[in-house]
């Protein structure tokens, strides 16, 4: 009996072992019918997610959060996660979803949320035309912390750029054509995007079809797309991206976008909002290197042609600050209440400052040990030079597991960009299983 | 006089006409090895020093000399990734992700030692010439230099069975003359349609010593395909194409 409670303990470490495999035989087999396509597939992965938060309470952003709320030095936050992806071949199209399911507890709240990430059917007459219907994630742009030119995507977090995000309903066409010679690929990408009180009411204002169109040209080698959004629920956009391998090891990206007569709200110190109107360009350039010892370098500048300017940001911090001081003096919410709905639109918004720069460099089979990859990345805003450091550690050697390690140190003097972030230090630790 | 000067013409011309034709015998290769144009599935197996192993299972298509997609099929992890190479140009997509990104011939998606250029290869032909070729007791001795800068290998060693006229072995080498690694093809097999190559290839690598990593073939057989297919809007699609 005891024999096999001491099993039961041990369960973890048995199953780690079989994941891993047993070894291996000297012959091997492969059979190509098992692969057949299925009319129905189903996968996804199983994640758990532990986050200690270290917090800055004398941050802005910290402060107007929590100014109703018992002060903490600290939080600790579990997160359960399951993600199911799944195909159904349905006479001459296929249906494909993503759902994603949450649950999440911490010292302060226990939450839940369910959502359909993506759920669309398609169907290809041809392989030059693809038709399809219903919530998609169609991502455009060639930067890997940024888009700028995704006009019709929900934001990127630029410390997780990979993660799956929640689509929106739309209605696109996909044509693509072959010239051949030096233009060896043409395709455009037509999309409808209606916006009502129960239909994507999070893109903009309702009541709109908001048409968008992508060109994309694979021209001598390099991959070049035009993008276009319609005046509708958000301000009409165009820009253009493009990619290239400048050698075998060395690739460069670019994207630039203009939102004509973009308005935006700004505050003074005093906290008068005026609306400032005109020409909105972000520009995104970065590069892509893999050195002889397998060290991938990723680099990137970001103008953010709608983000504020250091100057802009000092003002609004000020504003909050004096808010935040008549509130504990008086408990008069009437400032506050401003700072309040600034801080939660467009000076709230992740990297809403003008001038960014990117720096990732990842090890492959770091300290000689294959599938563990050691990874630092650097994000810094270039006007405050504040700036957040994430250390990083990813074992993938266990079939189908992930285990990520990170920690997020953010540094920045007060008035600045990182330094006013409501967390100064973040470990995080995943396990994620796929199935 | 006339018969004198014949026999010495003939005797001037015997090595012209013996000498082998490394050019001719990398197109042989190419074409044994796979037909211009074709589908098939293959499996990956990394072993590790340890004994313990990682397996990957791609659908693979291929149109003319350098156009060809590999879809992930397993395992989980990997599901649904999908990579496109046009001659030297190289995209992955990832489901996750949702748009495709250029990636290099030198990595490797799947972490082995089997990078992209390995996994995603092309002919022979279109990517390297032949410097020199050597008659061997049982094989053709083939020096390869690549055309471009943009080739994974700057040369290749390759043994070619001379009745077979299939490689045998391949060294990869860097520009500075590094062995990168050998990759050693076994086990020949008819795949019907009269497509008989090698059903396994094995490679390792000085630089990952203790490693190796096995390429099964099966299911081998000629196909053809739309161009539009081999393009990175068509990549997320690309799993459709299978029966």
């Amino acid at each position: 009996m005891k024999r096999i409670r001491r099993l039961r303990l041990l369960w973890p470490l048995v199953l780690l072992a079989s994941a891993a495999g047993a070894p291996a035989a000297e012959e091997f087999s492969f059979d190509a019918s098992a692969f057949e396509k299925k009319p129905f597939e189903l996968g996804g992965y199983a994640q758990l997610k532990q986050e200690h938060f270290s917090f800055n309470r004398d941050a802005v952003f910290y402060r107007l959060g929590n100014f109703d709320q018992p002060q903490r030095d600290s939080l600790d936050r579990t997160t359960g996660t399951l993600q199911l992806a799944g195909k159904l071949r349905l006479g001459a199209g296929t249906f494909d979803f993503r759902t994603n399911s949450e649950v999440q507890r911490d010292q302060l709240a226990h939450d839940r949320d369910n959502r359909i990430f993506e759920a669309a059917y398609s169907i290809r007459p041809d392989p030059k035309l693809t038709l399809e219907a219903g919530k998609r994630v169609l991502r455009w742009g060639k930067g890997y912390a940024w888009n700028p030119i995704g006009f019709v995507e929900r934001p990127k977090d630029p410390n997780d750029p990979d993660l799956a995000r929640e689509g929106f309903v739309v209605a696109d066409g996909d044509f693509i054509f072959n010239p051949g010679g030096e233009l060896q690929t043409v395709a455009f990408t037509p999309m409808l995007l209606p916006v009502g009180n129960d239909v994507n009411s999070d893109f903009g204002a309702s009541g709109h079809w908001n048409p968008a169109a992508k060109l994309y040209l694979l021209y001598r080698d390099t991959d070049i797309d035009f993008a276009w959004q319609g005046k509708g629920s958000r301000p009409a956009r165009y820009g253009m991206d493009f990619s290239r391998n400048l050698a075998s090891n060395f690739e460069i990206h670019g994207e630039w976008v203009r939102i004509p007569q973009f308005t935006r709200p700004v505050t003074d110190s005093a906290g008068r909002v005026s609306t400032e109107t005109g020409n909105a360009d972000s520009t995104l350039l970065g590069l892509r290197y893999l050195s002889a010892s397998d060290t991938t370098y990723i680099a990137e500048f970001y103008r953010n042609g709608t983000g504020y300017s250091e100057e802009e940001f000092r003002q609004f911090y000020e504003f909050a600050s004096t808010a935040l001081a008549q509130y504990e003096q008086t408990g008069s919410t009437a400032q506050l209440q401003r700072a309040l709905s600034l801080s939660q639109g467009s000076y709230g918004r992740p990297n809403a400052g003008q001038d960014y720069v990117y720096f990732r460099a990842q090890q492959k089979d770091a300290l000689g040990i294959v599938y563990f990859q050691a990874a630092i990345t650097a994000m810094m805003n270039r006007q405050d030079r504040s700036y957040q450091l994430t250390p990083e550690l990813l074992y993938t050697g266990v079939k189908n597991l992930d285990l990520r390690l990170r920690l997020f140190l953010l540094h920045g003097d007060a008035s600045t960009d990182f330094g006013e972030k409501p967390t100064s230090r973040k470990l995080e630790l995943y396990a994620r299983y796929y199935f | 006089m006339k018969k004198l000067l014949g026999l010495m013409l003939c005797l001037l011309a015997l090595p012209a006409a013996a000498a082998l034709d490394g050019n001719q015998v990398l197109q042989k290769v190419d074409r044994n090895l796979e037909p211009e144009s074709y589908e098939a599935y293959r499996k990956l197996i990394d072993v590790q020093p340890d004994g313990s192993k990682k397996e990957y299972v791609l659908y693979t298509i291929k149109k003319g000399r350098d156009k060809v997609v590999a879809l992930f099929l397993l395992p989980a992890s990997d599901k649904g990734r999908a990579t496109l190479r046009l001659a030297e140009n190289m995209w992955l997509y990832m489901p996750d992700v949702g748009r495709p990104i250029r990636i290099t011939s030198l990595q490797s998606v799947t972490g082995s030692i089997f990078n992209n250029a390995d996994i995603l290869r092309i002919d022979y032909t279109a990517e390297y010439n032949v410097e020199a070729a050597e008659e061997q007791k049982d094989a053709y001795l083939l020096s390869l230099k690549a055309k471009t800068g943009e080739v994974a290998y700057d040369r290749l060693k390759m043994w070619v069975d001379k009745q077979a006229l299939l490689p045998v072995t391949i060294e990869a080498y860097a520009a500075s003359g590094l062995l990168l690694k050998t990759l050693r093809f076994k086990d020949i097999k008819d795949f019907g349609g009269g497509i008989r190559r090698p059903a396994t290839i094995e490679t390792d690598s000085p630089l990952y010593k203790g490693y190796r990593s096995v390429m099964l073939w099966s299911g081998l057989k000629k196909a053809s395909f739309a161009d539009e297919i081999f393009t990175l809007n068509y990549l997320p699609r690309v799993q459709e194409l299978r029966k």
